[in-house]
């Protein structure tokens, strides 16, 4: 079986760097506004356990195409020995620097690749293109068209009709906000091409699938692990009797409370970043305000409480069912014979608690322990409020969401705008139950144990459906 | 090892920790291919040989027994096990001569030892902990999170180790007080119970060693001759039997506080083993350990990193104001169908080069434009060009024919149209004809845009048009 290999070739400047930068989910390659930026082609193999699968071969574009025909034209005898002709071509001109491009690009075709043409349906076709579409044909190399819109307007349709009759798929893909289910069908396509190629495609397109499922557990993981940290989190100080002195409480509550908050904004950003990495994705520049004091959607800023924040009917839902499962444990005790009052009187004082308390503070306080040997704790957090949960739970989400969604083809700036309808409406009770309860525990600075870690990471990747599936109905 | 799968679990948890910070691609690379080598080999790769593997490539490092803390305090327990056994037993068989020792108070406090040791392990199966604090004391409850299930099961183990030897020390001083002092031992209750009952129970309690060692099972006139009364102050039986019961007592000792306290410590010690190989297999890490050992490491071909050798994009060129030219050439299909009416009137000729036109058709336009410039004193062409397609290198082999063909004064203006003819092109397609301009490092090649939306260029172009006629 042999392996497949695709070279991107197109003319210079129509987006064969970003196409290539989406299907290998790479953002480290130059992609610029001007033409030759790829000057060398460079491999970039998909490989499974070090046995590669297919590659993708990024070319620098056509220079000169039509000297290229008209030294091709006039070196063959008939349609043969065309491809023949191409490699002599190479080998004639290899050190020669006016078709250095040229020969960077043609040499992976001779050597067995196949053709992913890569066009710009943004502008208008032109006839300027055949000699370089006719070269590729004398290469006789399976091929396959792709119609990349780099700007805004349309002209696909007749760029499709003119590529129909030279190669032998046509697509569209828009290397930058193409979902990924078309990269895999993309890669199916390229499957298409040649028999052989169809099977490393095939399990390819499988791998990425399977990873791409791994990705979302690992980050719903990540997610849950932060969102318990930064619930439970407290800002302690140890003051001696002389710093007590020293400082008033109003002092020391104003520095606690700003290392406090200091310190979970920094737990945030380390989550994107891990979340980022996950996704390879190691350039995203933000455009989200970062992170100062009640500016518009700052952490802490009632704007987010108002975006990500549930409302009191949801707490009261949620809580209900979080107090009846250790309601239930009553029951378990008197084996039945409470004949479930235990999980309605739990899930009541639930409900009641989440709904009348869940709402109430939004800020921590100081809390200053008694004098002992000289010296006196401070204390400032855990945070006493389950909104605050769901702040960070829902941003969280929704940089997931754009990270996921996210190309690796794109370079413009991550806007993360705040939500403008609650998503969590879409995630089924027993998962929201789970949230909530975990919430309500780290709050109450009781130690997560394994299974309910575990259960909370599910229950988070779920919520991350959820709110794909709010997204998907909401545009 | 007793403790090994103990060891095992905390060393993994350990590692565990160590890798979160990792990133998912590198722990999925290593994992997997410790799999593929070990499966290579024949062995099917667990989480021992894996703690091997890691091991075996980390920097020696001198290793921290992760259950010091918890021997120590078995030794604590036992300790004091030791000493408290001593101090029972001297309490329970205290005699000064007067009084007798009660069997009834030795073995309520053998029942009271049973009913610990029971507790002791029910609280370890159960997962209570009511001995927190003791742990916080030796700052045993932050030291792993791994360890936290385990805490209950080796605080029995300690509980355990501690009453086993309470229980040896007891039998201990109890057989030196047999030996150095003469004990009376009786049995009296303000029950109303009679000696028969009383025997019965006896008889019951020695079952266990009555084959074994008869003489430690009492006979019921030794039963009916030691009960001793409130009113009867020195007891009325033969003072030789008064001793006889020493047996019985140590085999109680032995039977009911030794031997179970050693059968609840040995399972105390395999319990923790068990257990920590179950909170192994539900490990988190070990779960996501598997999935990497099992899932192909996926490589998407994403190393290379070429984005800092981005090229510079700023440009020094400076647009040119429309030259008058004589000549306009229309390159690769440029302003086909129509040119803008900005451009359209003014030029002897209007000639179409690049794109589909054959090399040689090029020579000739290019022949053609010189034949007209020649003539003229301040010769200028225009090459009008689509603004969104990119220079290539024919352009650029085109002006430079051109330049060799054409006098050298003559000046080239480029003339990028956008799409939309009626339209200036875009800022950043027009900055890429000025490095085009720019690289050439020709200063007769300029780049230019004729100023589609003004009257008055119309009229001028109309003006330079009737000068020509």
């Amino acid at each position: 079986m042999t392996t497949p290999v695709f070279a991107v070739v197109g003319h210079p400047n129509k987006g064969k760097s970003s196409v290539v930068a989406t299907l290998s989910q790479n953002d480290a390659i130059a992609i610029a506004l001007e033409p030759g930026t790829t000057r060398q082609r460079q491999e970039y193999p998909l490989t499974v356990d070090g046995k590669t699968l297919y590659t993708l071969v990024d070319t620098p574009g056509f220079q000169r195409p039509r000297r290229v025909l008209e030294w091709l034209e006039a070196h063959s005898i008939s349609a043969s020995d065309r491809s023949e002709t191409v490699k002599a071509f190479i080998i004639q001109h290899r050190d020669d620097g006016g078709f250095t491009d040229e020969c960077e690009l043609l040499t992976p075709l001779t050597e067995g690749a196949g053709i992913i043409y890569v066009v710009d349906g943004s502008v208008p076709y032109s006839a300027q293109h055949e000699a370089e579409m006719t070269i590729l044909r004398w290469t006789g190399r399976p091929s396959l068209a792709l119609i990349n819109s780099i700007g805004e307007d349309d002209y696909s349709d007749t760029w499709a009709q003119a590529l129909g009759q030279f190669f032998q798929v046509v697509r569209k893909f828009d290397a930058v906000s193409a979902p990924f289910e078309q990269h895999l069908s993309l890669l199916r396509a390229f499957g298409q091409l040649e028999p052989d190629w169809e099977r490393p495609l095939e399990q390819a397109t499988d791998f990425l699938l399977a990873q791409r499922r791994q990705r979302r557990t690992e980050a719903a993981a990540k997610i849950a692990h932060t969102l318990e940290e930064m619930m439970s989190f407290r800002e302690k100080r140890t003051l001696t009797t002389l710093q007590t002195s020293d400082m008033s409480d109003e002092e020391l509550a104003r520095q606690l409370r700003t290392s406090w908050y200091h310190n979970q904004r920094k737990r945030e950003q380390n989550l994107r970043i891990a979340i980022e990495k996950l996704y390879e994705h190691h350039r995203v520049e933000r455009q989200e305000a970062e992170l100062e004091w009640h500016s518009e959607h700052d952490l802490f800023s009632e704007d987010s409480r108002k975006a990500w924040g549930v409302n009191r009917r949801y707490l009261a839902t949620a809580g209900f069912g979080a107090g009846a499962v250790g309601g239930a444990g009553v029951d378990a005790l008197t084996l039945g014979h409470s004949l479930g009052a235990g999980a309605l009187v739990g899930g009541l004082i639930g409900a009641a608690g989440s709904y009348f308390y869940g709402d109430r503070l939004t800020l921590p306080v100081l809390n200053t322990g008694v004098l002992t040997n000289g010296l006196r704790t401070a204390v400032f957090g855990p945070v006493q409020d389950s909104q605050f949960g769901y702040v960070v739970l829902g941003r969280a989400i929704n940089h997931w969401w754009h990270i996921s969604h996210r190309n690796h083809a794109g370079r413009e700036l991550l806007d993360l705008a705040p939500a403008d309808n609650h998503w969590l409406e879409h995630l089924d009770r027993a998962n929201r139950q789970v949230i909530h309860r975990a919430l309500e525990r780290c709050r109450k600075q009781r130690v997560l144990d394994d299974k309910t870690r575990f259960a909370l990471a599910a229950a988070i990747e779920q919520a991350m459906s959820a709110y794909d599936d709010w997204r998907l109905n909401r545009t | 090892m007793p403790d090994s799968a103990i060891r095992r679990l905390l060393e993994f948890d350990h590692q565990v920790q160590r890798d979160r910070d990792q990133s998912a691609a590198f722990l999925h690379r290593r994992d997997r291919r410790f799999a593929l080598e070990s499966r290579e080999k024949g062995l099917s790769p667990g989480p021992e040989l894996w703690l091997e593997h890691i091991r075996r490539l980390r920097t020696p490092q001198p290793t921290d027994d992760p259950l010091r803390q918890w021997r120590h305090l078995t030794t604590g327990f036992a300790l004091v096990g030791l000493v408290t056994g001593v101090m029972a037993m001297l309490g329970l068989l205290f005699y000064d001569g007067g009084q007798r020792i009660n069997l009834t108070v030795i073995l309520a406090f053998v029942l009271l030892q049973c009913l610990l040791a029971a507790i002791t392990t029910v609280q370890a199966f159960a997962g209570w902990q009511p001995w927190r604090w003791l742990l916080r004391k030796f700052s045993l409850t932050g030291s792993s999170g791994a360890l936290r299930p385990l805490q209950p099961m080796l605080m029995a183990r300690a509980a355990h180790a501690g009453g086993l030897m309470f229980g040896l020390a007891g039998l201990l001083t109890l057989l030196v007080l047999v030996v150095i002092q003469d004990l009376a031992f009786g049995w009296s209750t303000t029950l109303d119970t009679g000696s028969d009952s009383y025997y019965r129970l006896l008889a019951t309690l020695a079952t266990p060693w009555q084959n074994l060692w008869p003489a430690a099972v009492p006979d019921r006139d030794l039963v009916d001759a030691t009960r001793f009364f409130r009113s009867d102050d020195r007891g009325n039986a033969d003072p030789a039997l008064w001793g006889r019961w020493w047996p019985f007592v140590a085999m109680v000792w032995v039977t009911y506080v030794i031997l179970p306290r050693l059968l609840l410590l040995a399972l105390a010690v395999v319990h923790p083993g068990l257990r920590a190989r179950r909170e192994l297999a539900s490990h988190p890490g070990m779960i996501a350990l598997q999935y990497r050992m099992e899932t192909p490491a996926l490589d998407t071909g994403n190393r290379h990193n070429d984005a800092g050798d981005q090229p510079d994009t700023s440009t020094s060129g400076q647009l040119h104001s429309l030259p008058a030219g004589q000549v306009l050439i229309r390159w690769a299909g440029a302003g086909e169908p129509e040119l803008p009416d900005a451009l359209s009137a003014g030029y002897r000729d209007i000639l179409a080069a690049g794109g589909n036109a054959s090399l040689e058709d090029d020579h000739r336009i290019i022949r053609q434009a010189g034949q007209v410039i020649a003539a003229t004193p301040n010769p200028a062409v225009l090459v009008v060009t689509r603004s969104w397609e990119p220079p290539t290198g024919e352009l650029a082999d085109f002006l430079g024919e051109a330049r060799k063909a054409w006098p050298a004064t003559t000046l080239i203006a480029l003339v990028p149209l956008a799409a939309e003819p009626d339209q200036p092109p875009p800022e950043h397609q027009v900055s890429q004809w000025l490095r085009f301009a720019d690289r050439s490092g020709d200063s007769q090649i300029v780049v230019s845009t004729p100023d589609l939306a003004s009257q008055e260029a119309r009229i001028h172009r109309a003006l330079q048009h009737e000068h020509r006629q």
